[in-house]
């Protein structure tokens, strides 16, 4: 083959999209020599030498392909060369055609394509995870436990993933206390099923497939948020490992301003390795799932609130609906009352059930596991999302008329395929907004909408900006500068960034909602 | 007068950062004939000036690339020389070998390198240009066995086979260097700054290059003489070797070129506007001067 040819071979994979080049020693032009031209003659695809580098040292091949990589920019799989990885991680590597990586490339709602991810099994192994990442600076870097995130870009093209999925073991620690030690890497569903022997459950959010540790990091606002508060306020210790590599404790007692960070702006902080959870005892509860239909949208809306504004603590109900069809709305309301007597779940649900047409009810007295358990857990499969989510979030103190009319209208613009209200208040509403970075204490709900389209959505949405009073950075993918705003309120916002200039002066977890931007970090 | 009748060259001699690929390709446009790096991989602000060099011969088109000069110690002969004819191939001939025997011992050492002495890098550098050319050595039938006291090769394949006859231009100052150079070189690329009395030094050491290529059966003008000037500036108003305006400039190098023979004037500079203009109101016109002068 010619130089041409061999050339114009390299140009063609890489306009058929595909992501690697491996070229072979044919004894003729040398391998490095060839790579680097047809580096230099290419964009994106991967030009692979065959084996090892000749070189004077292992130190000229490492300049050698470091070299390449600064000259080249990002490339496809080997974009991290087996060189940049240490030995503990080259059996929890992934990278692009090895066995597990087709699991692990995408997300529960989300595409990619990362060049490696690393699936650490200790803090010592996420530590030089993080070597790895801090070395690869210049890729995207983010963070997975469950796979489920939403804001979190917890898959990337060309990147750096860290999955804490292997780390998910679940413990009892003390059985007087109610204390737990759980994994990043566990599911709700696994740590409902866990707890479920010993008559606890830590409320999580609302679908038991969601990883521990994005969740816990960020609020957790659930089926229990109302009887027993947000998953982040059943916390009493983390551990973490920070952007240097650190392996830190966080409580009360120690790091506590670490700790306070962690609840509600975690991704910014660290890798957690472990959660200390003080859980409560939660025997049968009512778990009802009704699928209304309504004619009146905003009608329903209005009603919802209302009763959901008059509801006891017990009682936490979400409600999820779409585009309207012929003019009819299908509304779907799940929720669970804290209570074994069917007497008083009825009695709860009843003013629910009366918001529209009850088309079907499911309620039945069974344990938190038990409303958990219809998850689906993230298996060995993995996840298989694509493409790439376009949502919005806001928190809504009240729900007034006003709002039911422009939600309704929302609901109707065509932009909107997933519209959802998660019922708040009670004990969530009993922590003091300061006593951690999770400040939004006291709306009446969290509103999440998905879309098809960013503009679409956004320029929906943002009719409604004046109701809401913030937002839960879990399910915001707004990438305007001003959400980090909405998330954090200015007396929080500033502290967080006191303590990211802290604890991450470099910037390294910069993929949820980062504190700093990339130019004001010590990079 | 010493003139040994090359054509003229004139290029650049760059850092060897990112930035030198938009250099390379810069002093391409502006039609220089040739753009050259210098080889400091144990220093961390610079990148592998081989694999740099690669990189900035595919993205360019028509002007030839050197190392200035690649440093030996890191860079095993045998696989430099296949290296080098690869790129030589894959650029259609656009490839010289600038090669030096090693200065900065410590940070060689540091970086895998093997130290030697100053004299022993010499032979080291005999040895290794006797290992270059037989694998260039295409038309020789048996694969390649060298066993020297500082490389030991045993049946290295031939090739490729170059696309031009790629030159060997070493970096001398010294005597036994400058001997090696007249013997065995075909170009011999110092820089002004390290001349021990500037341009002035340039008859005593063409003589020693001279008298050691007569002594090895060669003409002188087998050994090209290069040139890389430094702290150079384009001022209106003359102020000394290659500090003045463009025709001073076109005066000195062509003086350059007819009293000490140097057919190769490589600019250090990092900056485009002084590498335009360079080529723009100094090459052509020297050029001109030499054609005038010669014929």
């Amino acid at each position: 083959m010619t130089p041409e040819e061999l050339t114009a071979l390299a140009v063609q994979a890489e306009a058929d999209g595909q992501e690697r080049f491996p070229l072979d020693d044919d004894g003729d032009l040398d391998p490095w020599t060839t790579a680097v031209w047809l580096t230099a003659r290419t964009r994106t695809i991967a030009i692979e030498p065959p084996g090892e580098i000749a070189a004077a040292s292992p130190a000229m091949a490492a300049k050698m392909r470091e070299s390449l990589a600064e000259l080249g920019g990002d490339r496809g799989p080997r974009a991290i060369g087996d060189d940049a990885l240490p030995a503990s991680l080259a059996d929890v590597a992934l990278r692009p055609g090895d066995p597990g990586y087709a699991a692990r490339r995408s997300t529960y709602m989300r595409g990619g394509k990362p060049a490696l991810v690393l699936r650490p099994r200790t803090p010592d192994e996420v530590a030089d995870a993080l070597e790895v990442a801090r070395r690869h600076r210049h890729l995207p870097f983010g963070l997975r436990s469950g796979g489920h995130g939403v804001s979190g870009r917890s898959t990337n093209d060309g990147g750096l993933i860290l999955d804490v999925g292997a780390m998910n073991g679940i413990e009892i620690l003390d059985e007087r206390r109610r204390l737990i030690r759980v994994g990043p890497g566990a599911t709700w569903k696994q740590v409902a099923a866990a707890l479920d022997p010993y008559g606890w459950a830590l409320g999580s959010g609302d679908y038991g497939g969601v990883g521990v540790g994005g969740l816990a990091t960020a609020g957790g606002i659930g089926l229990l948020g109302r009887a027993y508060g947000l998953t982040v306020d059943h916390l009493r210790a983390v551990e973490l490992v920070l952007a240097d590599g650190t392996q830190v404790r966080a409580g009360d007692t120690e790091h506590p301003d670490l700790f306070w960070a962690v609840r509600g702006a975690g991704a910014n902080f660290g890798v957690a390795t472990a959660f200390e959870f003080e859980v409560d005892e939660v025997h049968e509860v009512g778990w009802a799932q009704l699928v209304l239909v309504s004619p009146d949208i905003e009608r329903t809306l209005r009603d919802f609130g209302e009763v959901a504004r008059k509801a006891p603590r017990d009682t936490t109900v979400f409600l999820v609906t779409g585009p309207p069809r012929q003019g009819q709305s299908v509304l779907q309301m799940y929720g669970i009352v804290d209570s074994a007597d069917p007497d008083v779940v009825v009695e709860r649900l009843t003013p629910f059930a009366q918001t529209g047409l009850l088309a079907q009810q499911q309620v039945v007295l069974t344990t938190y596991a038990g409303a958990m358990a219809g998850a689906s857990d993230v298996g060995a499969e993995g996840h298989q999302g694509r493409g790439e989510p376009v949502t919005r979030s806001g928190f809504l103190p009240v729900l007034t008329d006003a709002f039911a009319r422009d939600a309704a209208a929302l609901i109707r613009s065509g932009q909107v395929y997933f519209f959802q209200l998660r019922h708040m208040g009670g004990a969530i509403a009993d922590v003091a907004p300061d006593a951690m970075a999770f400040p939004h204490r006291t709306p009446e709900f969290q509103v999440t909408a998905l879309g098809a389209s960013r503009e679409g959505l956004d320029r929906a949405w943002d009719r409604l900006a004046h109701h809401f009073d913030g937002l839960y950075l879990s399910f915001e993918t707004d990438p305007r500068p001003e959400r980090l705003h909405d998330a954090f309120p200015p007396p929080v916002l500033e502290r967080l960034r006191t303590l990211k200039r802290q604890y991450d002066p470099t910037g390294l977890f910069r993929d949820n909602f980062p504190l700093i931007k990339d130019e004001e970090t010590d990079r | 007068m010493t003139d040994y009748g090359h054509e003229l060259l004139f290029g650049t001699f760059v850092t060897p950062t990112a930035q030198a690929v938009e250099l390379a390709v810069a002093a391409d446009r502006d039609g220089l004939d040739l753009v050259t790096f210098q080889d400091h991989p144990y220093q961390p602000a610079f990148l592998d000036t081989w694999t740099l060099m690669a990189y900035a011969a595919a993205r360019t088109e028509r002007i030839t690339l050197s190392g200035n000069v690649l440093n030996l110690p890191l860079r095993p002969p045998a696989v430099l020389a296949r290296a080098v004819a690869s790129l030589d191939v894959l650029s259609g001939g656009r490839v010289e070998l600038g090669l030096g025997a090693g200065a900065f011992w410590d940070a060689i050492e540091a970086m895998g390198g093997r130290r030697l002495t100053p004299a022993q890098g010499v032979d080291a550098l005999a040895e290794a240009i006797a290992i270059i050319r037989d694998v260039w050595d295409v038309d020789a039938r048996e694969r390649v066995h060298h066993d020297g006291e500082y490389y030991q090769v045993s049946g290295a394949k031939r090739g490729p086979r170059p696309a031009h006859g790629i030159g060997i231009w070493v970096g001398a100052y010294k005597p036994r260097m400058l001997a090696l150079t007249g013997a065995l070189a075909d170009g011999w690329l110092p820089s002004a700054d390290y001349l021990p009395d500037g341009i002035d030094s340039l008859p005593a050491l063409n003589a020693r290059i001279d008298a050691a290529a007569e002594q090895a059966g060669r003409p002188p003008s087998a050994v090209r003489r290069l040139l890389n000037v430094g702290r150079t500036s384009f001022a209106p108003t003359a102020r000394g070797f290659l500090n003045g305006p463009p025709a001073q400039w076109v005066e000195q190098l062509t003086d350059l070129t007819r009293t000490h023979g140097i057919t190769g004037v490589v600019l250090a500079t990092d900056d485009p506007a002084t590498t335009a203009r360079f080529a723009a109101e100094v090459a052509p016109a020297t050029r001109e001067a030499v054609r005038k002068e010669r014929a």
